[in-house]
């Protein structure tokens, strides 16, 4: 299929953007107006993006009809939209919460994608997990470790307030070549993808998304939904990997504990050291091979195994 | 006599091994006893060689008419090297040729060496470097016996690059003292110059000749086995005709090398400042030996030299000048040393005169009687300067014979030999023999070496008046030295107040020389050096009658039976037909030849000159009296006159100055130049270097910074990159 | 306007490509620890959804389940991550990244 989303325009756009970006890039000297450049042409790059890619996709039902699924078209457009601009937002922004905010923004975003590729599962987990537990404990981490920029840290003029930011956070690094190299990768990702694909993969795919699922995601009713299908593929198919996560989990949390914690010594009220500091670090054991040597604090119930003898 | 010959290699070999057992165990064990190798070692090779001498002597048959019957022995040592392959193959053996001629000469080496190795031990006694000096002195008799004795070029040359070396050695003993350090290299260097004529000479030999060898060695044409010294009688018969032309710039070359050895005009210039070694040293080497190699080389290779009447000419000229203008010098000098340093360079220059004089059996003859008188005036010098504290300034001291009267017989005894007092002196005999045939090749030629002969009597007794006669006066060091004895260097240097530990022999003193208020503690002429001078005297002495004309086993009829006299007086025929007289050939036999007419003739003018040269050595000795000894105000009065004459004597005609200008700036200059340009090539090496250190540098700093996303950044483009050129 | 309404695979694998560029970009550029980690979520969200155009795509669940996994590891390694900031910020007080480079050279 010939493709009207030539590569020299997925190129042309992508500089644009990029450049675009290196302007919309937090930098020390505060000059809004270059950056509200930069955001303009990314603006304008993601607009014509999408209308490229509007036309491509006019050019493909030209020749192969089929149509689309539904309604459901114009939500694709809302949702990559908005998880578009709030990525570019969450690099570029240069306060660390708010590139938190924005990162939940695309969350929600990606979440809707999800939804639209009927894995409403996957979605409310993501929303679940992300959202709702990893996102938080980042906005805390950034609370709790956030440097004291009392002193002189960077005056920030956005639009409508002022902030103090850390030079840290004011700057980036290698604006440049990060988009660059960025940009290029970016370029050529989609090159292969609209360009290139075609000839690996096939027609488009909606049309053999299983009729089950396909049913269930428009029809909206109790059936065999996605979840349960996937529930059952799970743990059928992918038990063993179901119980190593499970394990991963475990040692992150173990880790996280061991990693983070500090060592508190307690002390009383005269700030002397209290007894239960050196109940918790304990007394240092002669090394013994004697299995019986060590008391073995266990149960006192009768009717659990005791020790075996050996 | 066959034994001597079979080990003939002992004689260089023995005083080696005494250097190198010095060498390794003469600084912590040997130390004072030092001198006990040698003295076996020399003793043991001046045995050997005068065993040699006697049996030779024996065996010698002396021509009634003829030529003397040539004799020689040629020993092989051992092969020492081969080269080359094919028809470009050169083998080089060892071995000693034993003729008259090198016989006299190891006669000559081991046994005047042996008398100054005894005079040495006393000298030197209590120097710290003891044993250093007699290994240095071990080496040089080897060295010089291998030189005499060698059977080629090559071999010859070996032994002349030893005692140069040796001669650096021991020039620079005092290696403390700057005049010593700079007096050092400059014999080498001057040395060298001649060296270098001395091997393209023996390059150009064996590019004409095929052999370096003197005698015997090659197959020629005829089935004999020819020395190039032979093949000189014939040369066209033996030399490819298109290296015919090559043939007289090999006694070219040779000479150069001959100058610099004996000090000639123009490379004498090392000779004076030699003087600044120990005092044996100059009597051994550059009095008696090692100078004495040049006159060698040019007798041994006689034939070579007599066919070219051209290089006899130059030979007699720069031979005649030298002893000219080193005698004029001599005039003036202060420096006991330094007089007789030029004396030798005017000795030897009369010893030229007489070899391009066709008189080879005299040059021989005054090399030995120089020999005996030389080393004792430098030994007698010695002891002067041992016992004045190292003082050799003619003008801080006079009249020295109460003080020291052995040496001032001993002394007086060497100036007479030197200055040529009639009758009674070997030093008379041989110059006479000199003179006589100087004049008869040519009267300008011997009115010259008169006239230095004048300058020679004159500037001895000059020296022998002034320190031994006259008002006494001691240099302060003499008493300073016996009363603060240390331990201090036999310094030429008369501005050193240095002194010397007299030696605890407790043997009589000869110094019976009272000085009210003075402590010796020690003989101010200890025995062991005064018995080798006596010795010495003996000989400078009696010397001269090994020679006496018309005598059947003189040195001349012995030195006759060298091939090398023999080949060249018939080359020498040939070169000048009808003008070359026998004897002094060593030829006795063929005398019976000749014209009787001519035979009368030339005996009236040996008798008329034998007058002739001991009335001017009278005369000279008389001037020197009445300026030195009778009337010491006279002289000041006539330096007054000749001012400017006098400073150009008392300069060295400014010779040293020349050469430094000429020579030694401009090499000095280049080699700074040869300097930068290294530092230029250093430093583009350098700069080739610093290319990867300065690229490692720039990756280090762009790419290593330790920033984690630098690196991440790094991944990134690198991955664009690869994804760009697989893509597009 | 049918071009408009089909939204094919390619969409989403586009979609997929720019979150991942972008949070790509973010993680060399940004010098807060905390925000580069962000970023690096944000890799994940695009690779996320590529997975699951896949697996939409192809008309199985493997995708799905992957994501699910993908999800785990992204908790675990989001606890973990910020655990260390937390100690590197004890160590030096700061979530520079700049703080941190004693490999240099």
């Amino acid at each position: 299929m010939s493709s009207p989303l030539v590569p020299s325009l997925t190129l042309g756009l992508c500089i644009l953007a990029g450049i675009g970006t290196f302007f919309l890039l937090p930098r020390a000297q505060k000059n809004v107006s270059l950056r509200a450049i930069g955001g303009g042409m990314v603006a304008v790059a993601g607009v014509a993006f999408v209308l490229a890619m509007i036309r491509w996709a006019v050019g493909l039902s030209g020749s192969e009809g089929g149509s689309g699924v539904g309604a459901s078209y114009i939500y694709f457009w809302i949702f990559s939209i908005l998880a578009v601009a709030g990525a570019a937002r969450v690099v570029t922004h240069p306060q660390p919460v708010y590139s938190a905010i924005y990162f939940v923004l695309t969350v929600f975003a990606t979440a809707g994608l999800f939804v639209l590729m009927a894995a409403e599962f996957l979605a409310a987990a993501l929303i679940i997990i992300y959202a709702g537990a990893i996102l938080v404990v980042y906005v805390f981490v950034i609370m709790l470790a956030s440097e004291a920029t009392e002193g002189g840290g960077i005056i920030s003029k956005t639009v409508g307030k002022t902030s103090v930011l850390t030079d840290f956070d004011a700057s980036s690094r290698e604006p440049f070549w990060a988009c660059l190299g960025g940009f290029t990768v970016m370029a050529t990702m989609l090159f292969v993808i609209f360009d290139r694909a075609p000839t690996l993969l096939k027609a488009p795919a909606v049309e053999q998304i299983p009729q089950a699922i396909r049913d269930a995601s428009n029809n909206l009713g109790p059936t065999t939904g996605g979840i349960q299908q996937l529930g059952v593929y799970m743990f059928t198919h992918q038990s063993i990997a179901v119980q190593v996560a499970g394990l991963i989990l475990t040692l992150a949390m173990v880790g996280a504990i061991m990693i983070a914690r500090k060592h508190i010594i307690l002390t009383d009220i005269d700030g002397n050291i209290s007894p239960a500091a050196d109940a918790s670090v304990g007394p240092m054991l002669d090394v013994d091979d004697n299995p019986h040597g060590v008391e073995v604090t266990g149960t006192q119930n009768p009717n659990q195994k005791e020790y075996p003898e050996l | 006599m066959q034994f001597v010959l079979d080990h003939s290699y002992l004689i260089p070999l023995l005083p080696l091994l005494a250097a190198v057992v010095i060498g390794l165990f003469g600084a912590k064990i040997l130390r004072g006893a030092s001198h006990w190798p040698i003295w076996l070692s020399v003793g043991g090779a001046a045995v050997l060689s005068f065993t040699l001498l006697f049996s030779m002597l024996g065996n010698l048959e002396v021509a009634k008419t003829g030529l003397t019957p040539a004799v020689f022995h040629r020993v092989l040592w051992f092969d020492w090297f081969s080269a080359g392959q094919g028809d470009q193959a050169v083998s080089i053996q060892a071995g000693a040729l034993i003729d008259a001629l090198s016989v006299t000469m190891l006669c000559v080496v081991t046994g005047i060496g042996f008398l100054i190795t005894v005079f040495a031990a006393g000298y030197m006694k209590g120097e710290k470097g003891y044993w250093r000096f007699f290994a240095y002195v071990g080496l040089f008799i080897s060295a010089m016996t291998v030189l005499v004795m060698g059977d080629n070029l090559v071999l010859l040359y070996l032994g002349w690059e030893g005692v140069g070396l040796c001669s650096y050695l021991l020039i620079g003993y005092y290696f403390s003292k700057t005049e010593a350090r700079e007096a050092a290299p400059k014999a080498f260097i001057v040395n060298r110059v001649g060296d270098l004529g001395f091997l393209l000479g023996i390059f150009l030999t064996y590019y004409c000749f095929g052999t370096v060898t003197f005698f015997g060695g090659v197959e020629a044409a005829g089935g004999q086995t020819l020395g190039f010294v032979e093949m000189m009688k014939d040369p066209a018969a033996h030399v490819a005709s298109d290296r015919l032309w090559l043939l007289p710039f090999i006694p070219l070359l040779l000479l150069i090398g001959a100058l610099a050895k004996s000090a000639q005009f123009p490379l004498f210039v090392w000779l004076p400042d030699a003087m600044a070694g120990p005092t044996p040293v100059s009597a051994l080497i550059h009095a008696a030996t090692m100078v004495t190699a040049g006159i060698y080389l040019c007798v041994r290779c006689a034939p070579l030299f007599y066919a070219y009447n051209e290089i006899l000419i130059l030979i007699g000229v720069l031979g005649c000048f030298t002893a000219v203008f080193a005698g004029s010098i001599s005039l003036r000098q202060y420096d006991l040393k330094k007089d007789f340093a030029y004396s030798t360079c005017s000795q030897l220059g009369f010893m030229f005169v007489a070899f391009a004089a066709l008189s080879p059996v005299a040059a021989v003859f005054h090399l030995i009687t120089h020999a005996f008188f030389k080393a004792l005036l430098f030994l007698a010098s010695g002891v002067v300067s041992h016992a004045t504290g190292g003082v050799l300034d003619m003008r801080k001291m006079s009249g020295l014979k109460k003080f020291l009267p052995a040496t001032r017989w001993l002394m007086l005894i060497g100036c007479a030999a030197l200055a040529g007092v009639p009758l009674i002196t070997a030093g008379y005999y041989s110059k006479d023999v000199i003179l006589v045939g100087s004049f008869k090749h040519s009267p300008v030629l011997g009115v010259m070496m008169l006239i230095s002969a004048l300058m020679t009597a004159y500037y001895t007794f000059r020296l022998y008046f002034r320190v031994f006669e006259g008002p006494e006066i001691i240099p302060a060091e003499a008493n300073q030295q016996q009363d603060e004895h240390q331990h201090g260097s036999h310094a030429t240097d008369s501005h050193a107040t240095n002194s010397h530990a007299a030696g605890s022999h407790s043997v009589s003193s000869l110094a019976a020389g009272s000085h009210a208020g003075v402590h010796h503690h020690g003989p101010r002429e200890p025995l062991i050096m005064i018995l080798p001078l006596i010795v010495l005297a003996i000989g400078a002495i009696f010397a001269g009658f090994i020679d006496y004309p018309h005598r059947d086993k003189s040195l001349g009829a012995f030195l006759g039976s060298s091939p090398s006299l023999s080949l060249g007086y018939e080359v020498a025929e040939q070169t000048y037909p009808g003008k070359i007289q026998p004897i002094p050939f060593g030829q006795n036999g063929a005398e019976a030849g000749r014209d009787e007419a001519k035979i009368s003739a030339e005996r009236k003018l040996h008798n008329y000159m034998m007058v002739g040269s001991g009335a001017l050595a009278l005369l000279g000795i008389a001037l020197a009296s009445y300026y030195h000894l009778f009337n010491r105000q006279a002289l000041a009065e006539l330096s007054r006159r000749l001012g400017s004459v006098i400073r150009l004597l008392e300069a060295k005609y400014y010779v040293d100055e020349i050469y430094e200008a000429l020579f030694v700036k401009p090499y000095a200059a280049f080699a700074r130049l040869t300097q930068y340009l290294d530092y230029a090539i250093d430093g583009a090496v350098f700069a080739v270097a610093l290319v990867p250190q300065a690229a490692g540098a720039t990756l280090r700093y762009t790419t290593q910074r330790g920033y984690l996303q630098g690196y991440a950044l790094s991944f990134l483009l690198g991955l664009a990159v690869i994804l760009a050129l697989m893509f597009y | 306007m049918s071009g408009f309404t089909q939204i094919v695979l390619h969409h989403y694998l586009a979609i997929g490509a720019i979150l991942f560029s972008l949070g790509l970009i973010g993680f060399l550029t940004r010098r807060n620890l905390i925000i580069l980690f962000l970023c690096t979520e944000l890799m994940l969200q695009g690779v996320i959804i590529t997975l699951l155009a896949f697996a939409t795509f192809h008309g199985n669940l493997q995708g799905q389940a992957f994501v699910i996994f993908a999800l785990v590891i992204a908790a675990a390694e989001a606890s973990l991550a910020l655990g260390l900031i937390v100690l590197l910020f004890r160590q030096k007080q700061t979530v520079d990244a700049d703080a941190w480079r004693e490999l240099r050279g």
